[in-house]
């Protein structure tokens, strides 16, 4: 197996050849992936930004920013700017502690999960051998957030928005745990780096898509649900509900609200181009190719390539799945709430119980195909 | 061999056969309730009862299992487990008949009382055989989670609402307590579960005496004795028996209490063998408490069913003294009157049902008279609580002999006068109740013994209470006279057990060792 | 002391006093939301330490179990109960709040003694050892603790059967409508809340 380049290992070896000792130059290494992550995952929000009011605008035949930079890329930032310098309000009646409170712990759990998106065999903050379900398990800590945003802001909108993103997120946990299960269960681990590496070797044919026909839907409908994104976004209801939990945040705690939810969006996408699109594997094997030109794995610039190649494959399938959210923001409209609980409960729940059940005899019986 | 296999060979899994017939059961009752819907309440008590029958088939074939040690130490299935599974399934079976008019007639779903009930049994069946600690904490949280649910299940009864939350709240902070007791174990053992493991390992850390220790057997005890309801941790008790539906009560005072005493057995047995002087004095606090606080509060109630529960307070306090004596002879006491405890306790309940369910009250001044309305119920009532009371020649009257006589022979003299005092007053609130229906003029007779029903037994569910009922009686009155099997059967228990064997012999020699060394000391 | 385990000692204080923080903070704080939110919290802090003790996955299962699934159906309950009553002051309420902390710590007490006197005894295999602490646990789930393992789905089973039994509202049959109950346009179809009245009438034989 190609073990890719390995940055950590070369940079500390780097410094070590400065004459700084090994603990130093592991300390100046660590802050670096995090910082570099917080700042990945910032401008992917601004592109996505751009993306979703360029593609919104396609859709409903307008042109969309177009005067803030070149074809507007530049508006996000502005957007971000207006908000950043807005007054910060706090509701006179509203319970202060909880108000600031609830935009951070709705932020802080997504930018955490960025932990384990893997953009190559090294390229990973950390490979933990809980990986996905460490996903898992941060995303349920949004709903207290959304809850505390609700009941502070002292409004009956904000509660009941509240209300409905927690419900719905622990709804749509199960289905979307269970999917991810499956696919556990076939890579023999929960780590993302290993999902990938089993998907691995046979190029577009090998993606966990082809295997996983059913589970992939699910998983697709739940972090939709998650992610509160068209047309499940009831919690933010603007007919019913006027904003839900943002009614009444404004500057800095709104941006954050909307920062987490585009980040959160990136993240699904990313988690899914991960589970079921063969992460930053190229849809034809590279290495087999390398093999039959002639150059060795260990080519330095052969590395490069394949490194590069593998951050960039993994944004583009991220971005597809997003132009994809973005076109169903358009295209179906928004169930209601009731509808919401219906699906999650006693369609997707009894259907991904069903998928992992098969999954499981399919492993047994063909092993081979199936992971065994 | 892989790991699946290496495992599966070493199971033994025919061992738990009662508990999976149980199990299966409860399955046929949810899966067929939704299938037939309403309907199915008419067939449905009957699948329950032959599955615990069956259940009790299983338990007979197990008799001096060779692999009683199941599940890789988990689950231990020797005599003992078998007795005390049996007595909590018999309790189950006797309670399932009169549960169903009573049921139907408060107007609430059958099946999934039914199911509830199975559940607690499978869960007093489990603790009773659970040989390591994180088995014994599911199993009790299984029979105390369905307790909690049948305490609530009247739910548009604010009385069964109120006992439902006591007891919730009240057995989830004994449970934390037990827990936290079991965690102490776990840590002084190094880390194990498995309490014969424990008990060695304890020894060999800490040897037999360290704070931690006490502290640990303290908490445990707390937890133990929340189950058992034994004073000071029977407040939950009355409120708990006079707000939930009766057969639930019958249950529990029998089933649960049952289950409760074989862990007490079970863990402080095994796991506390260095301790044994130690616990056996805490629990002769707590018997002493509970006989005298349990028969004395007794006297002044006048609902039937909180006096009923201040008695099995009492009960459980007697049954400790078997406990405390630690004997062969002290350990089948206490099965054999478990299993005595079990006819009369379920005869005096079914009465109390069958008497609520044709008046509408459990008040014991709305008996007075009943002998003229009813002289059936009035007979069994009177032979069973005559049979709490000890009177010669019921049951009750040789399960106590052989209790008290257990305990002298350990020479525990003052705990045996106590309790032939206390039963003497106990004697007295039962009689009352008996005097109560038979003694009273027609023109004392009480408001609702006037207004009595006709008694008609072929309503809906009526049979298997009036079956429930004379068997409960007929029993009560004739196993003090023909108790021999019974009475075999507890002794065999106890002496096929190797846990209780190596306890009894280790206390033997320490008490010898002290013999001989008084001896030695009135020498020099 | 190398880098890990500086980091390992300023992480667990900081756990630690966050934990016994919030902890406080949930017993004492007047509000009942507060003191909610604060057991996320002391959840939170409680993963974190078994993070340091190297048990990833109990962590992980932690954070999703308490924090996402108990602590918001403790939110929800609160959130869903709609009654406004005035906080009254109990006659001798000092008394009782000393009475209480002088128990407290009593129990504290004894219990820090005990910790301290206690020897003991670690475990000889470090935690380090076990290299996928997710095999460890199915391969124990799968041995030595299958029954209780198995015994705790037929649990969860039946509590989710009562769960259901004690919130669903009995819907009642057309033919058993009771005329004199008030009905708004709000009210759900429901059986008339009564006592259970044993032995009364029998309607049905």
């Amino acid at each position: 197996m190609n073990s890719g380049i390995d940055l950590q290992g070369s940079f500390i070896q780097t410094l070590q050849d400065f004459g700084l000792p090994i603990g130093l130059a592991k300390a100046v290494w660590l802050p670096l992936p995090m910082l570099l992550m917080i700042v990945g995952a910032t401008v992917g929000v601004l592109v996505v930004v751009w993306l979703e009011r360029k593609i919104s605008a396609a859709a409903q035949q307008r042109i969309g920013p177009e005067y803030a930079g070149p074809l507007g890329v530049l508006q996000p930032v502005a957007d971000g700017i207006k908000l950043v310098f807005k007054e910060d309000v706090i509701p006179a009646k509203a319970d202060p502690w909880l108000f600031t409170m609830g935009p951070v712990l709705v932020v802080v759990p997504v930018f955490l999960s960025y932990l384990i998106v893997p953009f190559g065999q090294n390229l990973v903050v950390t490979d933990l051998n809980v990986g996905i379900f460490l996903w898992i398990s941060l995303s349920s800590i949004a709903p207290i957030g959304l809850l505390m945003a609700g009941y502070a802001s002292n409004n009956k909108y904000s509660l009941l928005g509240g209300l409905r993103a927690a419900a719905q997120s622990i709804s749509y946990e199960i289905p979307l745990a269970l999917s991810v299960l499956a696919i556990v269960m076939m890579s023999n681990s929960l780590s993302t780096v290993d999902i990938v590496a089993q998907q691995s070797g046979y190029g577009i044919l090998g993606w966990n898509i082809w295997r996983q026909p059913v589970g992939f839907i699910i998983f697709w409908i739940a972090a939709l649900a998650e992610c509160e994104r068209l047309p499940f976004d009831l919690p933010e209801a603007e007919e019913e509900l006027v904003a839900g939990y943002q009614t009444e945040y404004a500057g800095m705690k709104f941006a954050l609200f909307y920062l987490g939810s585009y980040v959160n969006l990136v993240l699904s996408a990313l988690v899914f181009a991960v589970l079921y699109l063969g992460g930053w594997e190229f849809f034809i094997p590279l290495d087999r190719l390398a093999d039959w030109i002639g150059v060795a794995e260990t080519t330095p610039w052969l590395q490069v390539l394949t490194a590069s190649l593998g951050i960039v494959m993994t944004l583009i399938k991220a971005y597809f799945l997003v132009f994809i959210a973005v076109l169903l923001r358009w295209t179906v409209p928004r169930v209601r709430i009731d509808q919401l609980l219906d699906l999650g409960w006693k369609f997707l729940l009894p259907v991904s119980l069903a998928n992992l059940l098969i999954t499981a005899a399919l492993k047994l019986s063909f092993p081979m195909a199936f992971g065994g | 061999m892989d790991f699946s296999s290496s495992v599966a060979s070493q199971l033994h899994a025919g061992t738990i056969l009662p508990e999976g017939i149980v199990i299966i059961t409860l399955m046929t009752i949810l899966v067929g309730d939704l299938i037939f819907g309403r309907s199915s309440s008419r067939w449905l008590p009957y699948v329950a009862m032959f599955g615990l029958f069956n259940s009790i088939v299983a338990l007979f074939f197990q008799w001096n299992n060779p692999n009683a040690i199941a599940f890789l130490g988990s689950f231990s299935g020797d005599n003992l487990s078998i007795v005390f599974r049996g007595i909590v399934v018999l309790s189950a079976m006797v309670t399932i008949p009169m549960s169903i008019r009573y049921i139907q007639q408060s107007g609430t779903s059958l099946a999934e009382f039914i199911a509830i009930m199975l559940t607690a049994t499978t869960g007093g069946m489990f603790l009773c055989g659970a040989n390591e600690l994180t088995m014994v904490f599911i199993s009790l949280e299984m029979l105390s989670i369905s307790s909690y649910l049948m305490t609530g299940y009247m739910k548009r009864d604010p009385r069964s609402n109120e006992a439902a939350l006591k007891y919730l709240l009240i057995g989830a902070a004994s449970s934390a307590i037990f827990l936290y007791g079991m965690s102490l174990l776990y840590g002084l053992s190094g880390g194990e579960t498995n309490l014969n493991i424990i008990a060695t390992k304890i020894t060999a850390i800490n040897g037999t005496q360290s704070l931690g220790l006490a502290i640990s057997l303290v908490f445990i005890i707390a937890g133990i004795a929340f189950k058992i309801s034994a004073v000071p941790f029977h407040q939950w008790t009355p409120d708990v028996y006079e707000g939930s539906p009766t057969p639930v009560v019958a249950f529990l005072s029998v089933g649960s209490k049952a289950a409760g005493f074989a862990l007490a057995i079970r863990l402080l047995v095994t796991a506390f063998g260095s301790m044994t002087e130690q616990w056996h004095f805490i629990f002769t606090a707590l018997a002493i408490l509970s006989m005298v606080l349990g028969n004395v509060v007794a006297l002044a109630q006048t609902s039937i069913k909180r006096m009923l529960a201040y008695s099995s307070i009492a009960q459980a306090g007697f049954v400790m003294i078997g406990l405390i004596a630690g004997t062969d002879n002290g350990y089948s006491s206490m099965i054999f009157y478990l299993f005595i405890y079990l006819f009369m306790n379920l005869g005096a309940f079914t009465c109390i049902i069958l008497f609520s369910l044709r008046t509408g009250t459990d008040q014991i001044s709305e008996y007075a008279g009943l002998y003229q309305k009813d002289p059936l119920l009035t007979l069994c009532l009177s032979i069973c609580l005559l049979s709490l009371g000890g009177i010669p020649p019921m049951a009750g009257f040789f399960g106590k002999i052989y209790l008290f006589w257990a305990g002298w022979q350990a020479g525990l003299y003052g705990l045996v006068l106590l309790g032939l005092i206390t039963s003497v007053i106990s004697i007295y609130y039962y009689i009352r109740v008996v005097k109560m229906m038979v003694v009273k003029e027609p023109q004392e007779m009480s408001e609702s013994v006037k207004n009595y029903p006709a008694i008609n037994w072929k309503l809906a569910g009526m049979r298997p209470l009036q079956a429930s009922l004379i068997f409960a009686t007929v029993v009560t009155s004739l196993a003090g006279i023909l108790s021999n099997p019974l009475f075999t059967l507890s002794a065999n228990s106890v002496n096929s057990t190797p846990i209780l064997r190596s306890a009894i012999i280790t206390q033997e020699i320490t008490q010898s060792t002290i013999q001989v060394s008084s001896v030695e000391d009135l020498i020099n | 002391m190398n880098l890990a385990e500086g980091v390992q000692i300023v992480s667990f204080g900081i756990l630690a006093v966050m934990m016994i923080g919030t902890a406080l903070g949930v017993v004492l704080l007047p509000k009942i939301v507060h003191s909610a939110f604060l057991l996320a919290g002391v959840f939170i802090s409680i993963s974190g330490l078994y993070i340091l003790l190297n048990a990833d996955f109990v962590a992980a299962a932690q954070i999703l179990v308490y924090v996402g699934a108990v602590n918001v159906l403790i939110l929800f309950a609160i959130m869903l109960v709609n009654k406004q009553e005035d906080y009254v002051e109990l006659p001798g309420r000092t008394i009782r709040k000393v009475a209480t902390g002088v128990v407290c710590f009593g129990l504290f007490a004894l219990l820090g003694t005990m910790v301290l006197a206690t020897p003991w005894s670690l475990s000889t295999t470090s935690p380090s050892v076990v290299d996928n602490t997710v095999i460890a646990l199915g391969e124990h789930f799968f041995s030595d603790y299958l029954l209780p393992f198995e015994l705790a789905s037929v649990l969860l089973l039946m509590a989710m059967v009562g769960a259901i039994i004690l919130a669903r509202r009995d819907l009642i049959p057309e033919s058993m409508a009771d005329e004199n109950t008030v009905t708004t346009g709000l009210t759900l179809p429901e059986r008339p809340r009564e006592l259970a009245r044993l032995g009364s009438e029998e309607q049905d034989s």
